[in-house]
């Protein structure tokens, strides 16, 4: 495995990561050897899954995939007495920009995604597991079907796990190089066999999901957390983090800073905390410009704007979001303009093609960014930005990815208008450093043939 | 030419490809991994292939295509023995995935993500994340991932796969150990 970048060792507020770095701890004997499994025998033996499931609950958990729902009310959801198969599928289909934490879990410690599958599978009365690994993930993938592997011949995974009669089993599921495939119904069209394009809701996955069956959804990260709540209570782990967000995080931090990994970090601490002091803050010389606090489709904050709190309320009230926990930095260095189209090439790229605002007015921004860095904008084009932007938001698409685009629109412009206007309006960019990505070798395709 | 009776896919990857609906609560689900095994015998999917994909698991070849032609992983045209998938999303491009670009293109021979090498072994494409963004800028290359790419580890990949002795004027770096001390 490469070099360690990010949050290991045993540190106060370490709940995900405080093994991560102990040699070996990818396989079953050292992860049990460090407490490993006590948490599912428990879950099995001495509760009841409504005990679990009100355990979670009290934890305050909220899901790290992105939308931050409730995980122990969406676990509740599953009507754990219906006859007839239920499903508990993993989302380990990290594609959001600037987000690595999945992987960086499953590759140093994958027994516990297994252990937390486990525990949710039972809770929810589900007798099979499906993991939805991006197909990029190839030794994450290694990993943990190894992991399952190893927990199949203790018996963990089985038909009688720790005695129980409650067979479990999980399985693996490639993707193969979709983006959309990170949006709950999405996956299950993909893991169906099908275009991976969103459905509508209702019927909500709780009631209608895999083959039409009750499934639970869960990101990577939600689920290696389960195994704290259980071993600590979910009251003790709600004593970390605020009211409203409890316990800790990984966030990726990427981009312009020194120290760019993933770190474990108490929600409701400060930007200023996890971009100066754990990554190390921009190169010397520079200043952060501006900062994208959850992913890509997070709308960006200026670099003013520091003392943001991770918590979810904040950005919320600063009309951004925590989403994926991706914090990419953007120094002083860099263009705001080309790096929002470059976003929004990304978002042409990555529209499944179900919904016209999305098809349509990614690829238009586009068509508009490329005008302008090619010194051929004016007032019209920035006109014409805003509106798409308008166009993609405020639940005119099926799923998120068109909001997403029209967030970048929307943040850029409203922080950073002077650098549009510099661009569009007197053809030149304060900042020149990085090369025009106008033109990309592989040009996109227009939404997904 | 291949004769208009001989199949594109060998026997005993077809009869893989018709054990796979089995696996799943609904045949349906094996159209990926059918997609997948046949892709890996030939390289990237053609027409015929994928016809006989969709004969083997009892499904439209409309169908079949329409699924192949969504995700970006399954290819459409020949690539190269060895293609570089390189990330040039944000977090790549900030620390300089577009230079990594230019610099492979010029190693390899190859303009356009479209084009082989003329030797065949060669080709690339521009990818969105990959998620290793801590490692920016990177790249996917025969299913592994490479790191924190320049020119020199651009050229020594190149090298390596031409079966050339890797020159370089660095000395080899120590092997970097995990640090003891908690970073985080």
């Amino acid at each position: 495995m490469a070099e360690l970048r990010g949050s290991h060792g045993d540190q106060a507020h370490h709940i995900l990561t405080s093994l991560f770095g102990t040699p070996d701890l990818h396989t079953l004997s050292v992860y049990e050897s460090k407490g490993g499994y006590t948490a599912l025998r428990k879950a099995l033996l001495d509760m009841a899954p409504a005990d679990i499931t009100n355990e979670v609950k009290t934890s305050g958990l909220r899901g790290r995939g992105g939308a931050g729902f409730a995980t122990g009310t969406k676990w509740s959801f599953i009507n754990r007495d219906a006859p007839g198969p239920k499903y508990v599928v993993v989302n380990a289909d990290e594609s959001e920009p600037g987000t690595a934490k999945d992987r960086y879990i499953l590759e140093n410690c994958p027994h516990m995604v297994v252990e937390g599958i486990l525990i949710a599978a039972y809770a929810v009365g589900a007798n099979q597991a499906w993991v939805y690994i991006r197909g990029e993930y190839d030794e994450p993938s290694r990993m943990l079907q190894a992991a399952i592997e190893e927990a199949r011949a203790k018996g963990y995974v089985g038909p009688k796990p720790f005695g129980k009669d409650f067979p479990l089993d999980i399985r693996l599921y490639r993707g193969h190089g979709a983006y959309i495939c990170g949006e709950e119904t999405a996956l299950l069209e993909s893991l169906e066999g099908k275009r991976a394009q969103p459905r509508s809701r209702p019927p909500f996955p709780a009631v209608k999901g895999a083959w039409g069956r009750p499934t639970l959804l869960n990101n990577v990260e939600t689920l290696a957390t389960v195994p704290a709540i259980i071993n600590r209570g979910g009251a003790e782990y709600a004593k970390l983090g605020t009211a409203k967000n409890p316990g800790t995080r990984l966030l990726t931090v990427s981009g312009n800073v020194r120290k760019p990994g993933v770190y474990e970090v108490e929600i409701g601490k400060t930007f200023r905390h996890v971009i100066m002091e754990l990554a190390g803050g921009p190169p010397e010389g520079r200043v952060v410009k501006v900062f994208w606090p959850g992913g890509s489709s997070a709308p960006v904050l200026p670099g003013s704007m520091l003392d943001m709190t991770t918590d979810a309320e904040a950005l919320a009230a600063a009309k951004s979001m925590g989403g994926s926990g991706g914090v990419i930095v953007m120094d002083d260095s860099h263009c705001i303009v080309k790096a929002a189209h470059r976003l929004l090439q990304f978002y042409a790229h990555e529209s499944c093609g179900k919904c016209t605002p999305c098809r349509i007015g990614q690829d238009w921004a586009v068509r508009t960014y490329e005008r302008i860095l090619a010194n051929e904008g004016s007032q019209v084009e920035l006109d014409i930005l805003q509106r798409v932007s308008d166009g993609l938001q405020n639940g005119r698409c099926l799923c998120g990815l068109g909001d997403s685009g029209g967030w970048v629109i929307d943040s850029t412009l409203r922080h950073f208008r002077e650098e549009y206007e510099d661009h569009a309006l007197r053809h030149e960019c304060r900042v020149g450093t990085v090369a025009p990505p106008a033109l990309r070798a592989t040009s996109p395709q227009v939404g997904r043939t | 030419m291949s004769s208009p009776n001989k199949s594109a896919l060998p026997t005993h990857i077809l009869d893989e490809i018709r054990e796979l609906p089995a696996r799943y609560p609904q045949p349906r689900s094996a159209v990926m991994p059918a997609l997948d095994l046949a892709q890996e015998e030939l390289g990237h999917l053609t027409p015929e292939a994928m016809s006989e994909v969709a004969e083997a698991l009892s499904l439209d070849p409309g169908y079949v295509e329409g699924v192949a032609t969504f995700y970006s992983l399954f290819h459409h045209q020949p690539i190269g023995k060895h293609r570089f998938y390189v990330c040039t999303n944000l977090s790549c491009m900030l620390r300089g995935a577009n230079e990594v670009v230019d610099h492979l293109k010029q190693a390899i021979g190859v303009e356009r993500s479209d084009q082989v090498s003329s030797d065949g072994l060669f080709s690339f494409e521009e990818v969105e994340c990959l998620g290793a963004c801590e490692y920016a800028p990177m790249m996917r290359l025969d299913h592994r991932y490479f790191y924190d790419l320049n020119d020199q580890k651009v050229d020594a990949l190149v090298a390596e796969r031409r079966g050339k002795p890797v020159v370089t004027a660095e000395k080899p770096k120590p092997k970097r150990v995990p640090r003891k001390k908690p970073g985080g």
